[in-house]
């Protein structure tokens, strides 16, 4: 038993460095995470002939010149800088065959770290398509490394592959390409001017590097005199006619062309591949657009017709656990904390996954296959208007369905800030969840009778361009103040199209599952428990009964009665038929029979109202009282308030919570709007929507504006960030809640002020 | 004749003569392979551009093309 070794996989982006990672290590994978920055590598294991192999997969880059805190991770790793991980004893270069002069780039700034490398050339069947042929022994004696040709998407060669890895584990690190002689010395002599422990190819590229990380992360170690020293450095080698940055440039690319010129021979005629044939149409500006919006079509298509029973099948899960768990128990605040608030909680984690799963499976097939990169550059002018590049627009067009993973999206935009920019306004594009609160409001104030029949419809556009023209003003600002910085150097590859490999497609739609499940999933249950808790206690009325034991006798009562008050209801409806002709008259209720009538009605409603009471008398409720001078400028009364707040954690719960508040019990907030709910659904949300009617038009300014109000409270729903777990991603995908935090203050400030704006036009117009 | 990189034409080759701009932007076009002595095509001009590096395709901004000089190729 040989001891375990650690190897570092390296690459440019589209090397096929993931497609390597799991080939070697197969199923045996986890994500490592590091403090403070948001980069993730994944680690892997295998063992080859007795040796334990550990695999770190590191972020895709184009060089070792560490631009950010994200980007020096690697570094960092490479050296053996990071606690977590122990130095890698053997790294491996992983560069495209069709490719070679840039890849190599890396290749020899990873033969300055002192750590054994091996060359690993991917994709040599392309290469051989294209007429391409090497001398791999020539190659390897003239970088000083082992390199084997490997076919990662087949396993071509990963047995040479390991054997070189095992053999190069504990030998002499190589040397990179020699730099001019000015360079070493004045990098020598910067060194001594530091402490020791600083290695000398951080040194090396704190000089190179202009404005880079490693440059700011000395200057705050040693402050200004360090910085004075780098100055001096920088001018020396620009006399001595080896100026920085375009000294490494010509060092490396020179060892470069000579290493590929000893090695590979080129066709004359480069030949014309498939993947420039297929991009002639694809990045058309007319063809390509139009490509394009039908793949995001069938997309979005896709993802609402294979979601939708998936996510009635949790749904209705959720609901046989409930009614087994209430079953199995009696009444009380711990079952109603199972029903309510655990069950409801967790189904409302496990509802969002289709959605996640199915889109990071069409952004795994998009991103492995190429297009992606080109659905990026069709898309970059839109975008570059808003501060923002083509990358941005797939989780921005994603949000409309569920701004959970559209953040989750965000994952494609190496740009930091960019990144940010777009998580931070996903949330104002119009998710689905939004849909009932709109159909609802619009369905009980904007399609009255009388109202021309096209407006429904102009409203609920307008209610979705709330979101297509926020979010983009949003980013801009955001660019412009929080997030400004040099101008993000926007260079993006466009790779050769590839088959996307079934396994890896598998892959990332399952992390992405089980990232949201596991991470966001605790938070969402807990916001949900929470506000559970605040509309149920105090549960006592001021009699010190118990509300739960009323509403539940209360409801024995009405189904005990349940055959008695349908016969009186049938034979009163009867009695007010006209006869026909010929027919003697229906037989009229008694006056015994009308009195136990209206008792009977009254009591199957007293179930509705005793909820009411108590969700009124609840912590949740009596805030909403206090607050009402704080609803008031938008129109609303503190039950609209309740509601709102109530539907923080996640804001379908309006519909549910405004039937509660106005009396008429739990209304289902999937019935809104679906022609297939059942009649019972139905009848509730008619009734919520009658109840609401009435209620306002009691109310001086209700009743007079119930427009303005309507709109005002959909207005403040567009643009709010009614959502637990959009913030728990959040919070995940930023690692810090600095940012969720951010989001949700600005939001819920902008959906006051559209409210308010909203109401008080509203209210002038009308007069 | 040196020009910005936008105004050579679709289709075009150019030899890349200098990179100007910050250091940082110098640097990582050096790296994806746009550096003094490169040969250039420009597949697609505009505000989003596609560039042929070495038989490798880029895209980047047009405004950021304009800090590149370059010597077109006759033919």
């Amino acid at each position: 038993m040989a001891d375990p070794i650690t190897v570092a996989l390296v690459g440019n982006p589209n090397a096929g460095k993931s497609t390597l990672f799991n080939a070697l290590s197969g199923l045996r994978q986890r994500i490592g995470n590091y403090p403070g920055v948001t980069v993730e590598m994944t680690k892997g294991e295998f063992s080859a002939d007795g040796t334990t192999v550990s695999l770190i997969d590191l972020p895709g880059t184009y060089s070792l010149a560490a631009r950010s805190p994200d980007e020096m991770v690697a570094v960092d790793l490479l050296l053996g800088r990071r606690p977590e991980e122990p130095r890698p004893s053997v790294v491996v270069s992983i560069v495209d065959a069709t490719n070679l002069d840039r890849h190599l780039y890396l290749t020899s700034q990873l033969l300055d770290l002192g750590v054994p490398v091996v060359v690993a050339v991917n994709m040599i069947d392309a290469a051989a398509a294209q007429g391409l042929t090497f001398n791999y022994a020539k190659l390897s004696e003239s970088l000083g490394v082992p390199v084997v040709p490997i076919q990662a998407n087949n396993g071509t060669g990963l047995a040479q592959l390991t054997t070189a890895i095992r053999t190069a584990a504990g030998q002499t690190a190589p040397h990179g390409p020699a730099f001019p002689v000015a360079f070493d010395q004045v990098a020598e002599q910067l060194q001594k001017e530091l402490s020791d422990e600083i290695p000398t190819f951080l040194v090396r590229r704190a000089i190179i590097d202009i404005g880079g990380y490693t440059e700011q992360w000395l200057i705050e170690r040693y402050g200004a005199r360090l910085k004075s020293a780098l100055i001096g450095a920088r001018d020396k080698l620009a006399t001595a006619g080896h100026a920085v940055p375009g000294v490494e440039a010509r060092t490396r690319f020179a060892w470069v062309r000579t290493a590929v010129a000893a090695a590979v021979t080129k066709p004359a005629v480069r030949p014309v591949t498939w993947t420039d044939r297929i991009d002639n149409v694809l990045t058309n500006r007319v063809w390509g657009t139009l490509v394009f919006l039908l793949v995001m079509f069938l997309m979005f298509q896709s993802i609402f017709l294979w979601a939708k029973p998936l996510m009635d099948l949790i749904g209705s899960g959720q609901d046989t656990v409930a009614k087994g768990v209430e079953g199995a128990m009696p009444s009380g605040p711990l079952r109603a904390l199972l029903v309510d608030g655990i069950i409801k909680g967790v189904g409302g984690v496990l509802v969002f996954l289709p959605q996640i799963m199915i889109l990071f499976g069409f952004i795994a097939v998009l991103e492995d296959c190429g297009y992606m990169a080109r659905a990026a550059f069709l898309m970059d002018r839109v975008m570059s208007r808003c501060g923002l590049s083509g990358k941005s627009f797939i989780p921005m067009l994603s949000s409309v369905a569920c701004a959970i993973p559209g953040v989750m999206a965000a994952r494609v935009i190496e740009n930091r800030r960019d990144r940010l920019a777009t998580i931070l306004v996903a949330p104002l594009m119009s998710c689905s969840a939004r849909l009932p609160v709109y159909i609802l409001l619009i369905g009980a104030f904007i399609a009255r009778p009388g109202s021309p029949g096209w407006l429904p419809g102009v409203v609920l556009f307008a209610m979705y361009m709330i979101g297509f023209t926020v979010a983009p003003l949003v980013a801009l600002a955001l660019k412009r103040t929080l997030l400004r910085g040099a101008p993000p150097v926007f260079v993006m590859e466009l790779p050769n199209y590839r088959r996307p490999k079934f396994t890896s497609v598998l892959r990332r739609m399952g992390g992405a599952g089980w990232a949201f499940t596991l991470r966001a999933g605790t938070i969402i249950l807990m916001a949900m428990i929470l506000v559970w808790a605040a509309l149920y206690f105090p549960f006592t009325d001021a009699n010190g009964e118990s509300y739960p034991e009323r509403v539940e006798k209360a409801e024995d009562a009405v189904k005990e009665n349940a055959e008695k008050l349908n016969a009186l209801k049938e034979k009163d409806e009867k009695s007010k038929e006209e006869p026909a002709e010929g027919e003697p008259a229906p037989p009229q209720l008694t006056d015994d029979e009308k009195a136990e009538l209206e008792k009977l009605e009254e009591a199957a409603a007293l179930p509705d109202k005793l909820n009411g009471e108590w969700k009124r008398g609840s912590a949740l409720g009596r805030v909403g009282l206090w607050m009402e001078p704080v609803f008031k400028p938008l129109g609303w009364d503190w039950k609209i308030g309740v509601a709102a707040m109530a539907s923080f954690p996640a804001r379908e719960v309006i519909v549910g919570t405004f039937g509660i508040l106005y009396d008429v019990g739990e209304v289902d907030t999937k019935a809104i709007g679906n022609k297939n709910a059942d009649a019972e659904a139905k009848e509730k949300v008619a009734g919520l929507t009658k109840a609401v009617q009435d209620d306002w038009s009691k109310d001086p300014v209700r009743g007079k504006y119930g427009v303005p109000v309507a709109l005002s409270i959909m207005v403040f729903f567009a643009l709010c960030c009614q959502c637990a777990a959009t913030l728990a991603v959040i919070k995940r995908e930023t690692g810090s809640w600095l940012w969720p935090s951010f989001t949700f203050v600005y939001m819920t400030a902008l959906a006051y002020v559209g409210a308010f704006l909203t109401f008080q036009i509203g209210r002038f117009i009308v007069g | 004749m040196l020009v910005p990189l936008d105004m050579v034409r679709a289709g075009e080759w150019a030899d890349v003569e200098e990179v100007t701009g910050q250091a940082d932007w110098v640097g990582r076009l050096a790296e994806l392979g746009i550096r003094q002595g490169s040969r250039v095509q420009v597949v697609q001009p505009g505000a989003t551009c596609l560039l042929n590096v070495a038989g490798c395709k880029l895209c980047l901004r047009g405004g950021e093309c304009s800090q590149i000089l370059v010597r077109p190729v006759a033919g």
